[in-house]
């Protein structure tokens, strides 16, 4: 059961108003998500983010889009991915032939570089009726 | 304060019910009021602030998350409103709350029923402060209280099963 005009609203929301709602929703669940299992309060946050409390007063009387620079602070600060954006390439290999996959990870510790591993092909498991 | 009638407004969301009131004497809800108002013309300078809360309510709110407190933060005495508070400690999401022309108020029940009622334009600090949203302000004062005594009466109960509210007489709406 839907109301008529929920129904008619949904064909009016233009793409661009779809996909902002969505991205903001998602990063304002994960940030806030982050800074409880992090542990952080939000005067913290702000303060390790070189925010000065008498800034507060000013972000409150003027808008702001996210940018990718202070995502990338929030990032960095947080020690976790908050967008994760999509690769163009795909991996692909032919059924009958072996391949492996390396994995990169960029591990949380900073103190640790790199580290890449090895995934050897798993034959898919067949079940028989 | 006339009877009014409890009366979903959307139950076909994966995460949440969305619920709305309307008066007995009228034929529209009071949500699908607020919504026509600033929506019917596409001039209307609101027509976009009122599409962005359509569509807070409809995806993130209905069909992904629910009504979380990362939502529902913005507490107008026994009320709520709707978009979100900003985090004021945090600029980055700070967007959709700050300066936000219009409020839509709702009523919580839990993260799985919300129940929305009417609203207006934010002209002032505060929602009673603001004329045009004074009266609605009110109104959800109302509403919820009434909701709530019913639901502290049990004269409405929630079914937790079909993520939805009774009164026991199996119909739609329930009039208060």
């Amino acid at each position: 059961m839907r109301s008529k005009v929920a129904q008619r609203l949904e064909q009016k929301v233009p793409a661009d108003t779809k996909i902002f709602i969505a991205k903001y929703a998602d990063i304002v669940v994960r940030i806030n998500e982050l800074i409880r299992e992090k542990g952080y309060s939000q005067k913290n946050l702000a303060e390790n983010l070189g925010k000065k409390p008498s800034e507060i007063s000013k972000w409150l009387n003027s808008e702001h889009n996210f940018t990718l620079r202070s995502l990338a602070k929030l990032e960095a600060e947080l020690g976790e991915e908050i967008i994760n954006v999509p690769q163009r390439r795909k991996l692909s290999a032919s059924p009958s032939k072996s391949f492996t996959v390396t994995v990169h990870t960029n591990l949380v510790n900073r103190n640790t570089t790199f580290k890449s591993a090895s995934i050897e092909k798993v034959e898919p498991q067949v079940q028989v009726a | 304060m006339n009877n009014f009638a409890l009366e979903i407004w959307d139950d076909e969301g994966a995460a949440c019910t969305l619920y709305s009131v309307r008066w007995e004497e009228l034929e529209e809800s009071e949500t699908d009021r607020f919504f026509n108002r600033f929506t019917e013309d596409p001039e209307n300078e609101y027509y976009q602030a009122a599409l962005e809360l359509f569509e807070l309510i409809s995806v993130p709110i209905k069909n992904k998350y629910g009504a979380t407190n990362d939502f529902i933060n913005r507490h107008e005495k026994r009320a709520q409103a709707l978009p979100p508070r900003p985090n004021n400690k945090i600029e980055e999401i700070a967007i959709l709350g700050v300066n936000f022309p219009l409020r839509v108020f709702c009523y919580r029940i839990n993260t799985e029923i919300l129940v929305l009622f009417n609203g207006g334009i934010k002209s002032a600090l505060t929602a009673q402060d603001s004329p045009d949203l004074k009266p609605k302000f009110n109104e959800a004062q109302e509403f919820a209280k009434r909701i709530e005594a019913a639901l502290r009466a049990g004269l409405i109960e929630i079914d937790n099963q079909k993520r939805s509210l009774t009164d026991g007489a199996n119909t739609t709406d329930i009039y208060l």
